[in-house]
């Protein structure tokens, strides 16, 4: 047999288990010294290979395990492995994809609060190693007379995730990590009612804070790059009524207190990229 | 053979011993990392790794080169390893006679291989291929294996010498990993390390492993067994000065139970030299 079909074979009995596939993989196999059934030496791949990948969902997922209860959490990482398998040499990114797996899949796509908590955690891992910016203190503000100022656009850094979730992610999440979680987070009475959050990073950790629906709308028109005089008046903040000035100026303040800009520059522009993900 | 220099004592650089190390500077030699856990925009893992850099010598080992596949060489990870290691600059990079899947799909383990005139010939090549890109010369561990087939032609210490001799790398000899996959397939773990090219070995690897009585498996989640303890006086005779360290990836105890089996080790070494001063009086 060729290499490249010797490794097809065996590649397709680690990813479907033990069954009528391993047949002509097992006869290939030497016969063990010490009495071990070829099943046996063949599941040490089989079984290491899922018990592998299910330890990089749990480990960035303990919010989701907490929200869908051990045995829903480990039928949808039973689903994941057997749909998506992984293809990304580094085993960091093999759970990235699992938020928008569950946004595919008629098994899962309906439980919002699920995938809020799968968004939110992706979130959270993808700041903690994205790429090193250094933050600006609110001092650089003091380079520019007060006549520019409405026409500064900022630059955030790169670890920022701006995420719509439903209602009560944040709260399950924080009972999940807490010292004593509970067994399963009870769910609070399904709802169209949202949250806001901001995910990035602070001192080489992962941080979150919930923002109100007005400073969440400043927050994703500034990271699309619209000067700060520009986006009191965006459309935007029609439906979640004015921002004041000096509430888009407290909200600037605390971009920078929380480490978010990296960057001040005259003159907004259009970053369309930049536009927020949502549940 | 130009061999890069010995480092001495050494230990696989894991994230919850980050604190410990860079408060306490413990007396170790050089450090081993997982190259993938640090090839990552940026973060804690890469500003631990130059902070720890600056003080220790490093070895980068990769474990998703995929040296033995038939899928093609992925450059794109081959450019990100090369970045990682101008970052790094570490003594040497190293990987496994392995391979981790096939038309594009990763399994993420060091899958086994039949020792056939084929498989050498691909390995060598994609080495080659490898070292040209890298413009250094790569190590190579032999992994731990679970089965073994029939359409095998040589044995994998024959397999490992004429790798190396062909495709002119180093090699990374993994005691536990002889020991682990002599037991499984029957072999001499003692003529294993006979048979190796010991002019090509740069590195030892010593780890625990888990005894299901009817096979073992390589965890790296115990402290190294007395067995490979006594093969590695074996290995230490026959390769001399090597760098060597201990691998821990899981249960892993406080930080002073393996420093004490590096201390392990350093006393093995000194009974073995002073054997050999004798000897030679
Ligand atoms: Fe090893």
């Amino acid at each position: 047999m060729k290499l490249a079909d010797f490794q097809s074979l065996f590649q397709e009995s680690v990813l479907t288990g033990s069954g009528e596939a391993d047949k002509p993989l097992l006869k290939k196999l030497r016969a063990s010294p010490r009495g071990a059934t070829p099943e046996t030496l063949l599941g040490v791949y089989q079984s290491g290979y899922r018990l592998r990948l299910a330890d990089f969902v749990s480990q960035d997922h303990p919010g989701l395990r907490a929200v869908l209860g051990g045995e829903a959490f480990e039928a949808l990482i039973d689903d994941y492995i057997d749909q998506r398998p992984s293809r990304d040499p580094n085993a960091r990114f093999f759970t990235s994809g699992l938020p928008d797996f569950m946004r595919d899949c008629p098994t899962w796509r309906d439980d919002a609060r699920a995938v809020s908590m799968a968004l939110f955690e992706r979130a959270m891992v993808d700041a903690f190693d994205a790429a090193d910016e250094t933050p600006l203190a609110v001092q650089a503000l003091a380079e520019y007379p007060p006549n520019d100022w409405p026409l500064l656009a900022f630059d955030f850094d790169p670890s920022l995730t701006l995420l719509e979730l439903a209602a009560g992610t944040i709260a399950s999440y924080d009972a999940a990590i807490s010292e004593e979680p509970p067994e399963k987070i009870d769910a609070p009475a399904a709802s169209d009612d949202v949250e806001y959050v901001a995910v990035w990073r602070v001192d080489h950790e992962s941080a979150y804070r919930q923002l109100e629906p007005d400073e969440y709308v400043a927050l994703c028109e500034a990271r699309a790059g619209h000067a700060f005089g520009d986006i009191c008046q965006m459309t935007a903040f029609q439906q979640s009524g004015e921002i004041a000035p000096e509430r888009l100026a407290q909200c600037l303040s605390s971009w920078f207190q929380d480490g978010m800009i990296i960057g001040v520059r005259v003159g907004g522009d259009d970053q369309s990229s930049n536009t927020p993900s949502s549940a | 053979m130009e061999k890069p220099a010995p480092l001495g004592y050494g230990l696989g650089l894991r994230p919850v011993y980050y604190d410990e190390i860079l408060s306490s500077r413990p007396p170790i030699d050089w450090f081993e990392i997982i190259s993938e856990n640090y090839m990552l925009a940026g973060g804690k893992p890469l500003a631990m790794l130059d902070r720890i850099r600056a003080d220790y010598p490093i070895v980068m080992h990769g474990v998703s080169l995929s040296l033995a596949s038939t899928d093609p060489l992925n450059f794109d990870y081959l450019r990100q390893l090369k970045a990682l290691a101008e970052r790094v600059e570490p003594a040497w990079i190293s990987d496994h006679v392995a391979w981790t899947g096939v038309h594009g799909v990763t399994l993420h383990d060091l899958l086994p291989i039949p020792y056939t005139r084929e498989s050498l010939a691909h390995i060598v090549e994609r080495i080659q291929r490898v070292q040209d890109f890298l413009k250094r010369r790569l190590v190579v561990e032999n992994a731990s294996t679970y089965v073994s087939f029939v359409d095998s032609e040589m044995s994998e210490h024959e397999f490992v010498r004429e790798m190396a001799e062909r495709a002119d790398c180093l090699l990374l000899l993994d005691v536990n990993n002889v020991f682990v996959s002599s037991f499984n397939h029957g072999f001499d773990p003692v003529a294993f390390i006979d048979g190796v090219p010991a002019e090509r070995v740069v590195q030892f690897h010593m780890a625990g492993h888990t005894d299901n009585e009817t096979h073992r498996v390589d965890t790296h989640d115990q402290p190294v067994c007395d067995e490979v303890w006594a093969l590695y006086e074996h290995a230490r005779r026959r390769c001399g000065d090597v760098s060597a360290m201990i691998e821990r990836d899981d249960n892993y105890p406080p930080f002073s139970e393996l420093l004490d089996e590096l201390q392990h080790m350093r006393d093995i070494d000194a009974r073995l030299s002073n054997e050999r001063a004798r000897s030679a009086a």
